[in-house]
């Protein structure tokens, strides 16, 4: 059989378009397969300004702030991807009818983006220590070199203070950290003269690591400062997977194919058949290849490795970080001015690590409260609206936001299921059940108490936790487990697929651990390391 | 305002009036227009009683809102103020009511001020829906 491509990769999301470009930059003849849905509403009517210039001058901006269908005000929202703005929540289109999930106790978030959940990304970095790695499955002397390869190529600012060792690690290219904005400055001081004795308990704070430019990048700018980082992508300074797709499209050996949602595959003695429904026609289609890289995102990969291995194991294993925030009023910020050119992302992390140990480290990233509009901080408050927005003006400056994500383990209540299904796209549909034991549930409770004692030594009072239910981390692996003995529906530790001779999965699938830290890094390191892995025996 | 559109302008007019004391430009009457068209709101017949008297006054509008926010957070009553608040707040015109600005040390007692009243506004509320509950019964 004369095969189409030397590789097909499976998915342009973070991980997708990272083995991508690490395949077309050895000179392999590659393609990606995506659905690859796009905004097509929002990226040419939003201005290329600052977020309080827009507020202030344009007519337009309930367009894209409140959305043409006015999506972008929420009101008893529970549907997946309501947190998005409208401009972002291409993200999640197309997925309840393409790609259903069913649970009660379970809510993920996938993406048929091109760019994949990238493109909603909060650019944290993290560069995992070698504990956590070796409780995940990896080995972290090869992922070192991974790990600055992905660096080198996104680009990654950060500073080498405290939080460091937590998120930076020995990385070396990293770009100068963001200015600092007055409400997280605050912080910081007031870290930094408690300093000692918050790092006697094991509290460590730092700036945020961020795929985020400070320096121009071939055509991708420094930041601006804009504050309009959850709205648009206008400078290129936050990295999107995106970017790296419209680079690898000018290379000759690189194809990229929309619309094609992959169903499963099919290895032969002379290659592997890729099978692919689109999504605009619901034609059905064979590539071939002689390798073939999964990156759809774990539950993405999770439905195309049951259904190429007919069903025979419906149940399988998942991990998602338990995610909570806790809004806090910081006193000295109450009744000021916001500056006018900042960023909307993270640019503090507090760090709990008890042990000194850098594993199970309990970690808080630190946001300010502007760009998201006002009227949804007025909501939250038991006052009617006219008194509320009042007081909400007053406070707003001075809200800080602390973002947990715990730890998290494998346990028999937390699985995903597939079961047929002929009303469907896919003749399948996904279910699953994610339920914290009584003991994980106290840790975590411990662990918020813990960061909601540090965070008022640090002068900012927590108002309250808010639990967002289980998949709204957006953080998932562990469905395929890393395991040495080529047992089915596991990765060996080079990723790739038990059982069979040419099939790789790049993604988060085979994480047995995740730590609280946030994997996307660690998730594009890996996916480099699977893609050198595949052209081995090339 | 756009020709078949004039009547939600009634309705806009007051809860602009209600929630930053202002009578909303054109601009905002028809985004508003359009907003109820497109989101559609379907009150009960609970809602549209309550929705009735909000329309009354100023002070039933504050009242009711302010009782609603305490025990129905989520009533559609409530729905129709938040979009407008929310156009509102998009709207140029109208950004000196919600971006955050400096304020004078004099200003907290205005705060402690708009927060009591809020409080007996919330608390009448929950007297004037217990009422209209029954009127529905």
């Amino acid at each position: 059989m004369q095969v189409d491509f030397d590789y097909i990769v499976v998915g342009s999301g973070a991980t997708g378009a990272i083995a991508a470009r690490t395949l077309v930059e050895a000179g392999c003849k590659v393609a990606v397969l995506d659905a690859g849905v796009e905004d097509e509403q929002y990226k040419s009517i939003i201005p290329n300004k600052d977020f309080i210039s827009i507020r202030k001058e344009d007519q337009q901006q309930h367009t894209y702030f409140l959305g043409n269908k006015f999506e972008g005000i929420p009101w008893q929202t529970t549907k997946v991807g309501s947190q998005l703005t409208p401009p972002r929540n291409f993200l999640t289109e197309l997925t309840e009818k393409l790609i259903p999930f069913e649970s009660e106790t379970f809510k993920p978030m996938e993406s048929l983006a091109k760019g994949g959940l990238g493109g909603g990304w909060g650019c944290g970095c993290y560069l995992f220590s070698k504990p956590e790695l070796d409780a995940i499955g990896l080995d972290e002397s090869v992922m070192r070199k991974s790990y600055e390869a992905v660096a080198e190529h996104i680009g990654i600012s950060g500073a080498k203070d405290d939080g460091a060792p937590y998120c930076l690690g020995e990385l070396q290219n990293i770009l100068p950290p963001p200015k600092l904005e007055n409400n997280l400055k605050n912080i910081f001081d007031a870290y930094a003269k408690k300093k000692n004795k918050l790092n006697k308990k094991g509290v460590y704070v730092g700036r945020s690591a961020l795929a985020l430019l400070t320096e121009n990048k071939n055509d991708r700018s420094a930041v601006k400062y804009k504050d309009m980082d959850f709205w648009s992508d206008k400078d290129k300074s936050a990295y999107r997977s995106w970017m790296t797709i419209d680079e690898l499209k000018n290379k000759s050996n690189f194809t990229y194919h929309k619309n094609c949602l992959v169903l499963k595959f099919k290895e032969t003695e002379s290659g592997i058949e890729v099978y692919v429904k689109r999504i605009d026609t619901n034609e059905e289609k064979i590539f071939t290849c002689k390798k073939l890289i999964l990156s759809p995102g774990v539950l993405g990969t999770a439905r195309i490795v049951i259904r190429s291995f007919d069903y025979v194991q419906e149940q399988l294993p998942v991990i998602c970080n338990p995610y909570s925030y806790i809004p806090c009023l910081q006193w000295k910020m109450l009744g000021k001015e916001t500056e006018q050119y900042k960023t909307s992302f993270s640019q503090l992390v507090m760090y709990i690590d008890e042990n000194k140990s850098n594993y199970d480290v309990a970690m808080a990233a630190l946001f300010s409260y502007r760009s998201l509009l006002l009227f949804k901080l007025i909501k939250e408050s038991p006052l009617n609206f006219a008194d509320g927005r009042i007081l909400m003006q007053y406070l707003q400056s001075s809200f800080t936001i602390a973002g947990i994500h715990h730890p998290e383990k494998p346990g028999p209540s937390k699985f995903i299921r597939m079961k047929k299904d002929v009303h469907s796209f896919t003749n399948d549909i996904l279910t699953g059940q994610y339920i914290l034991s009584d003991q994980e549930e106290e840790i975590n409770k411990q662990r918020e108490n813990k960061i909601k004692s540090t965070l008022r030594t640090l002068g900012c009072f927590p108002l309250k936790t808010i639990h967002t239910p289980h998949g709204g981390s957006i953080h998932y692996a562990g469905t395929l487990p890393f395991d040495k003995s080529n047992k089915p529906f596991t990765l060996l530790p080079n990723g790739k697929l038990a059982g069979t001779q040419n099939v790789f999965v790049a993604d988060g699938s085979g994480f047995k651990y995740l730590p609280a830290k946030g994997l996307t890094l660690t998730l594009m390191a890996n996916a480099h390391f699977v893609a050198n892995n595949a052209m081995i025996n090339e | 305002m756009q020709k078949g559109n004039s009547i939600y302008a009634e309705e806009a007019e007051r809860i602009a009036d209600y929630l930053i004391g202002v009578a909303p430009g054109e601009r905002e009457l028809n985004i508003y227009s359009e907003a109820m068209q497109i989101l559609n709101i379907q009150f009960t017949k609970y809602e549209q009683e309550l929705w009735k008297s909000m329309l009354k006054s100023k002070w039933r509008m504050a009242c009711i809102d302010g009782g609603l926010a305490l025990k129905e957070p989520n009533n559609n009553a409530r729905r129709k103020l938040f979009c407008m608040l929310s156009i509102l707040e998009t709207s140029p015109a109208y950004i000196d009511y919600f971006l955050s600005k400096s304020f004078s040390s004099f200003y907290f007692f205005k705060l402690m001020w708009t927060a009591t009243r809020a409080v007996c506004r919330g608390l009448t509320g929950l007297f004037l829906i217990k009422l209209i509950k029954i009127k529905c019964k």
